[in-house]
């Protein structure tokens, strides 16, 4: 039997389930944009006075559960299907940041295989005086059997 | 094209951003593995992902959406990244060569944006990450 997403989505869309807290390690996030081939020394060089992660950075922040503990299993193969970033502001060496998650969306897509179900986790991140820095989202699909 | 721009009005509709050819070998794979995350088997070596049944170990997401990131940067140094989407299609395999294009897709002179399709192909040109970003400038 098919998944009832409306029912999905009225269960758990926009309630928070989890709540992690990251140092952020500017050699960590240097690494990062080495890796990824950014030249600019605000993101490689430590010693750069306005040093920060590049915005895509903040994927690499990952929680303790991509979804709520009592989300039921679905029936098909998980894959990662993609990750978004909403920045909002920099991410700096020795930063203190809490993320909090919840499912931002789910919604279904139907092709020659049949119907996929996609999950959209999003991770709101905000530094310690409580300034929203950027959101963090995953998008999870499952082929259903 | 322009290999580099600095502000909104160097920036045509249409326009093609300059190729990238991202680091997709081992060595920068085990590096970002070491430092980063992402050291599992199936991104650092080739035997083991392919007993996960990929056809050789695989560059992680994480990092290929930081290539698109990078692949920006090069382009509009001055650019603030503000929104960045990225699906991941098919694996991007590591040890392949890859290429990243991006073209122009609208831009919003009252909000100083501008929005870039970006790809990442492989050698056959088949399309393994497709991204959009919404970039800011002076």
């Amino acid at each position: 039997m098919a998944t009832d997403i409306e029912d999905l989505r009225e269960r758990f869309l926009n309630i928070e389930f989890d709540e992690v807290e990251f140092e952020i390690d500017g050699k960590r996030f240097r690494e990062y944009a080495v890796a990824a081939g950014e030249t600019d020394p605000k993101f490689t060089d430590i010693s750069n006075p306005d040093f920060q992660a590049p915005p895509t950075f903040v994927s690499t922040l990952v929680g303790r559960r991509t979804f709520p503990s009592d989300f039921p299993a679905l029936n098909g193969v998980s894959m990662d299907a993609g990750k978004q970033v909403e920045w909002k502001a920099p991410v700096r060496d020795g930063m203190k940041l809490v993320g909090r998650s919840h499912l931002h969306d789910i919604y279904t897509k139907t092709g020659r295989s049949g119907r996929m179900v996609f999950l959209v986790t999003r991770m709101e991140l905000y530094d310690k005086e409580g300034t929203h820095v950027a959101n963090a989202d995953t998008r999870t699909v499952i082929r259903e059997r | 094209m322009a290999d580099v721009v600095q502000s909104i009005s160097d920036i045509e509709f249409g326009e093609t951003l300059p190729a990238f050819d991202p680091d997709t070998s081992l060595d920068n794979i085990k590096r970002f593995g070491q430092h980063v995350g992402w050291g599992t088997g199936r991104f650092t070596s080739h035997e083991i992902a392919r007993k996960e049944g990929f056809p050789g170990a695989i560059v992680p997401g994480v990092l290929s959406q930081g290539f698109l990131g990078a692949m920006i940067h090069r382009w509009a140094p001055t650019a603030q990244i503000v929104v960045i989407d990225t699906v991941f299609r098919a694996p991007v395999l590591v040890d392949q060569p890859h290429q990243i294009t991006g073209v122009v897709t609208n831009i919003d002179e009252d909000e100083n944006t501008v929005e870039i399709d970006i790809t990442i192909v492989n050698e056959a040109n088949e399309t393994r990450v497709f991204g959009t970003a919404t970039i800011k400038l002076p």
